[in-house]
């Protein structure tokens, strides 16, 4: 984990409610688990707002699509890449060509 | 402590983990003759390609550099090449092409035509006869034992979860790292699932040059990938990964480069470009489990490594995504996903899942890891070779179809 993460991996699933006490960088403090998360998923170490980057291993991995809450499970349902999409209109090529 | 193999000395100056015949069927008409010697005569492959017909130069070419690749490969003893008639074919593919190249390699090269061994069926007879005779030939040559120096490994990463990037891949990259100082050579690729890492892989690379020709790669697939007008996660990551918790290519690419170490990148070579000096190289080229062990085996890869996630595949056991697309080159499997490996023991060879569970460190695992290794290029089996089964193999071509 990298200081500027926003996110981290669940080692053990964890269901609402359940407390997580983190250590990493500076004094502890404590999450409270929002969602039911499965082993390998990620878990929001703090608020992050819609469009606000989410980092992992200290690098952008996306950005947020909704408000993701402290302590929520973070996945397709409310984070997307920002990379090779090709569904955004002003990165499409030749097709937005044509639709002109 | 010198790590060191049993293998097979070339004429070259190259080392084979494997000893096989390879059997090339120059043109598609002979894919069925080229299959059938293959299965009656035991420690033969053969080639079997999707075909050459209407396919444009570029492709023509991937195909050539397949066909004397694996000819060239170290696990390769001694090649049958089978054409129709002498000067058929296109002008990349014709047989004294092929043969010319394999053969200056030291190694025994035989040719056979349609034309002359008076059709089809003497034909088989008579490749069956000499295919037999090759088999004998190469059966006596003898392991000795080979420093790291003579090794070339090639990994890819399949069904990748958050596993991967934290355990599977480190300890695959830990092991590189060593391969790459011991002087051996090493190739990773997957040109898709360097997108939004391309800036952390270009710090390694060996000059700006090297790093330009990663971003224009990475650059190339990413428009590929939006010319199709999706979301490149209606792709990739495949279903498998998205069940597996990782949600975005960024994501995934971050994970999956860390398999390649920390060594510095050498250079960025094209599908079944062979590499002729040590290091560790990126292949700009396909991820699919039926087109990169080809590809790798081409370049001169002695054994592939399949590191596999597998959070997000359904069921309590799944089978192999390839088990011999590597024609010469074995298929080695590994996960850094514990529950996996309980899942597919079966199937897998190797478990770095142990990190995860904080019952091994990186350094335990990885140099268990390179024990296996070693191991295997000395002769033990992968757990995919113990299936007799050929895949069809899907070269990495551009097109058009013409």
């Amino acid at each position: 984990m990298s200081e500027e993460d926003n996110i981290a991996i669940i080692k053990d699933a964890v269901s609402p409610g359940h407390r997580i006490v983190l250590h990493h960088g500076g004094p502890e403090h404590v999450i409270t688990v929002k969602d039911r998360i499965p082993f390998g998923f990620k878990i929001a170490l703090r608020d992050i707002a819609r469009a606000e980057t989410v980092y992992k291993y200290g690098e952008p991995i996306g950005i947020a699509s909704i408000d993701i809450q402290t302590g929520q499970m973070v996945h397709v349902h409310n984070m997307e890449g920002l990379r090779a999409r090709g569904d955004l209109k002003e990165s499409k090529t030749e097709t937005s060509r044509e639709e002109r | 402590m010198k790590h060191t193999f049993l293998g097979y000395p070339r004429e070259s100056g190259a080392v084979g983990i494997r000893n096989y015949v390879l059997i090339i069927p120059a043109q598609r008409q002979l894919n069925m003759v080229a299959q059938k010697i293959a299965d009656i005569v035991p420690d033969t492959k053969a080639f079997i390609s999707l075909g050459e017909l209407g396919r444009p130069k570029g492709d023509r070419l991937v195909l050539q550099r397949t066909m004397v690749g694996l000819g060239l490969n170290p696990n390769t003893a001694s090649v049958l090449i089978i054409g129709s008639s002498r000067g058929a074919g296109y002008e990349e593919l014709k047989v004294e092409k092929i043969c010319k190249e394999i053969a200056a390699s030291g190694k025994r090269v035989e040719v056979l035509f349609l034309t002359e061994e008076g059709g089809l069926y003497s034909l088989l007879g008579k490749g069956i006869k000499v295919a037999r005779d090759m088999v004998l030939e190469a059966s006596r040559f003898i392991r000795e034992p080979f420093g790291l120096e003579h090794l070339t490994l090639g990994v890819k990463c399949g069904m990748s979860d958050s596993t991967s990037g934290i355990c599977g891949n480190p300890t695959v990259g830990r092991v590189f790292d060593t391969l790459i100082q011991s002087g051996g050579r090493a190739l990773f690729s997957e040109t898709t699932e360097v997108i939004g890492a391309e800036h952390v892989l270009i710090r390694r690379a060996k000059n700006d040059a090297v790093a330009q020709k990663i971003l224009d790669a990475v650059a190339e697939t990413e428009q590929k990938a939006k010319d199709v007008g999706e979301d490149i996660r209606e792709t990739n990551p495949i279903p498998e990964n998205i069940a597996g918790g990782l949600t975005t290519i960024e994501e995934k690419s971050l994970g999956a480069i860390v398999k390649a170490g920390t060594s510095t990148i050498e250079d960025v070579i094209a599908y079944a470009e062979r590499i002729e000096k040590p290091g560790l190289y990126f292949m700009d080229a396909w991820m699919s489990s039926l087109s990169l062990p080809t590809g790798y085996a081409a370049s001169g890869a002695h054994l592939f490594l399949y590191q596999m996630g597998g959070a997000g595949v359904p069921g309590r056991e799944f089978p192999l995504p390839a088990v011999s697309s590597g024609i010469v080159t074995p298929i080695m499997y590994l996960t850094g996903n514990h529950e996996t490996f309980e899942r597919a023991e079966d199937n897998i060879d190797f478990n770095s899942g142990t990190i995860l569970q904080d019952l091994e460190t990186l350094e335990e695992v990885a140099d268990r890891l390179l024990k296996m290794i070693l191991m295997i290029a000395s002769g033990a089996k992968t757990k995919a070779e113990t299936f007799n089964h050929q895949d069809p193999v899907e070269l990495y071509f551009q097109g058009p179809s013409l």
